[in-house]
């Protein structure tokens, strides 16, 4: 035995961490004169206060130097994981160890006070971090210089915009020197370039050794970033391990919840939307709207995935149908089918019917199905209405059901734009290097 | 309570920090700024003055205005310290739930911070006392002595009291009026000789009213405090130390939750 394995040593160290908040406190009801009286003179009275149960025998153990990563919906007890890791709160039971010097981002510039200039402001947050007067001193103008504040840095705060709120005191908690950063949901700051910036900064900090515990709803930073990805659910630890592999599972999860809030959505407007007769079109927003004479009804649309499920979340390599289903009221000759993709903010996104291409419409009986299947539907992250219409070929409306449902694309990779064309990258080298 | 000390003395850069933003703040915007600091104790002597000294009057040995600004000044600070103390934790409340603030050092600001006012005016006084006239005496470097008493009380005092707070909002508000109360038990307007024997225990057994006999002894009267009240509000004052500070950290884990 030559020499031993160095020990691990754990920059934050969470062993079996449970916290329940009182109800009573939550619901913001601290004791009156009253009830401390009730409650003094019926000392044996077991209290009825009730608990909610926030985090569950969390153990999470980070090593110096390595990046976890939290998600979870909201409400499920990140934010209160975090501010047990800053002592902010005390755990119910379990032992919070946390080494080295902490910057926590939860709240930027909570010290600040409005009356203050940003110079006065900076050396009192500072103190607050445990800084000496000459180490602000020796760090003041790189704290203005990376918040680009220095014109304004004499103003008191309150005549600052929350993005030059927000960059003073994130350039403040990064130049504190923190072995451990704790980030809440706070690298949206200010504008675009300013948010680079950031990235930029806490990957130097992460590079540099530093101990990173990130809490975002920024799926891509955390599959960036992090070394280790913990997934919570109304306190419980759903899933941790390999970021690629828990985000995945994540997306999953909250597609799965989408579909769900989409189609109650909808079967809500349907029950609310009265029914028979010929409806005026009236210009308003999303809602669903109808018009047409009925000569030709269309009875439901639906969105069908391979699986022959319905579904109203779907990725951009999925294949889908489109069904219309219809029934025949009175015999009418010109008839034509067609649907139309709307973005969220109103960009069509397609619109086609079977007119423009030409497709004959066979005899079409009592009642059946249209289907217009797309064997990849290649659009990007957002959300789409889709019409669905039963016309003459001059327009005249048989049944003209504009957004008659609602669907949305999640995509794994952030790309931009509108659509996915089927592609991939390829790599032709001329000349190989000479080995 | 000596772990609160030593973390007192931990962050006093912090301490230090905001006792200046609290002055700072009192009299930012305002055109004659920190002459408040005079001016303030000045015109709620002078009411006194008009009602004591011509409606009402106490026979005193001394000068009635400067018997009075005397007593008023240590009295301004108790009030100021007191309320200011007992709502600060509530008050500063995002401090507590979104940064690792240590908790104790609001209420010491607030006793702090009033302390400093205190100091500005004390040289207006002795400066008074010495155009009118009245004799200048070296008991006066008794002062300091009662100033760190009457420090360690109110400090005490407030970290109860601001913890208490926290858990019931209505501390603050009986706080203001027994501070009301209070006032006129102390011998501020009124000698200490002119109350009658039978009742001088509630002046004899109040820490306040023994500090304000205390000064008086020192500043006007020139000669040092007597023993037993040193020893009496010494005790007080440690008592209420010790007090304020294990109610404190009973109380401290909850302040985030609760506030």
């Amino acid at each position: 035995m030559a020499t031993s394995r160095p020990s691990i040593t754990y920059a934050i160290d969470l062993v079996d961490v449970s916290k329940a908040f009182k109800r009573k406190t939550i619901r913001g009801g601290y004791s009156t004169v009253k009830s401390s009286l009730v409650q003094l003179f019926r000392p044996r009275q077991p209290k009825r206060a009730t608990y909610t149960q926030v985090l569950r025998d969390v153990t999470l153990r980070i090593p110096s130097g390595s990046s976890v990563g939290v998600i979870g919906r909201n409400g499920s007890g990140k934010s209160t994981l975090l501010k047990l890791i800053t002592g902010i709160y005390r755990p119910d039971c379990g032992t919070v160890q946390v080494r080295g010097r902490v910057a926590a981002l939860i709240e930027l510039g909570a010290g600040f006070h409005p009356d203050f200039t940003g110079r006065e402001n900076v050396y009192l947050a500072a103190a607050m971090y445990g800084l000496s007067k000459r180490e602000i001193a020796e760090r003041f103008d790189a704290i203005v210089e990376f918040a680009e504040l220095a014109e304004v840095i004499d103003d008191p705060v309150r005549t600052y915009s929350s993005g030059m709120f927000m960059r003073l005191g994130f350039s403040l908690a990064i130049h504190t020197d923190p072995d451990v950063l704790l980030i809440d949901e706070v690298l949206a700051v200010g504008d675009a370039a300013f948010v680079a910036k950031c990235k930029d900064e806490v990957a130097k900090l992460r590079k540099a050794g530093k101990t990173l515990l990130l809490v975002t709803h920024d799926l891509e930073a955390v599959e960036r970033w992090c070394d280790e990805v913990l997934w919570i659910h109304g306190g419980d630890v759903r899933e941790r391990g390999e970021p690629r592999r828990v985000i995945d599972a994540y997306r999953e999860f909250l597609e799965r919840g989408e579909e769900q809030q989409l189609l109650t959505q909808e079967r809500e407007s349907q029950d609310a939307e009265p029914t028979g007769g010929i409806e005026t079109a009236t210009p308003c927003g999303t809602e669903s709207q109808r018009w047409g004479s009925r000569e030709v009804e269309i009875t439901s649309v639906r969105l069908i995935d391979r699986g022959a499920e319905e579904r109203r979340v779907f990725h951009p390599d999925d294949a889908l149908d489109i069904e219309i289903a219809y029934a025949v009221r009175e015999p009418v000759q010109d008839i034509v089918f067609g649907i139309g993709i709307q973005r969220e903010d109103g960009l069509i996104v397609h619109g086609s019917n079977t007119d423009i291409e030409r497709e004959p419409v066979p005899a079409l009986g009592r009642s059946g199905v249209v289907r217009y299947t797309i064997s990849r539907l290649g659009l990007l992250d957002g959300t789409y209405h889709l019409d669905a219409a039963v016309h003459r070929a001059d327009g005249y409306p048989y049944d003209y059901h504009k957004n008659a449902l609602t669907f949305a694309v999640r995509s794994a990779h952030p790309q931009v734009g509108v659509i996915v064309p089927p592609h991939r990258w390829e790599f032709i080298v001329a000349e190989a290097d000479a080995a | 309570m000596i772990s609160d000390f030593a973390a007192l003395a931990r962050h006093r850069g912090l301490v230090w920090a905001l006792v200046k933003r609290h002055l700072a703040l009192r009299y930012r915007g305002s055109a004659l700024g920190f002459l408040w600091s005079f001016l303030n104790p000045l015109c709620l002597m002078a009411v006194y003055l008009v009602v004591f000294q011509y409606y009402m009057r106490f026979e005193t040995e001394h000068n009635y205005a400067i018997f009075l600004f005397c007593g008023l000044l240590p009295w301004l600070w108790v009030t100021g310290a007191l309320n200011e103390g007992t709502s600060s934790v509530v008050s500063s409340g995002h401090l507590i739930t979104k940064s690792m603030f240590p908790a104790h050092i609001l209420p010491t600001v607030a006793v702090l911070s009033n302390l400093m006012n205190f100091l500005f005016a004390l040289p207006l006084l002795l400066l008074i006392i010495y155009l009118a006239g009245e004799p200048v005496h070296l008991s006066w470097l008794y002062v300091p002595g009662i100033i760190v008493l009457q420090t360690l009380l109110l400090l005490g005092l407030t970290w109860a009291l601001a913890a208490l707070n926290v858990r019931l909002r209505d501390v603050q508000h009986i706080t203001a009026n027994l501070l009301t109360m209070l006032f006129f038990l102390c011998p501020i307007l009124y000698p200490h000789a002119t109350v009658p024997e039978a009742w001088r225990f509630t002046l004899d057994w109040n820490p306040f009213a023994v500090l304000t006999m205390m000064y008086h002894a020192a500043i006007l009267e020139g000669h040092a405090p007597l023993l037993s009240q040193v020893g009496f509000v010494t005790v007080v004052s440690l008592g209420a130390l010790l007090i304020g500070s294990l109610v404190f950290d009973s109380y401290r884990e909850t302040f985030a939750e609760l506030l």
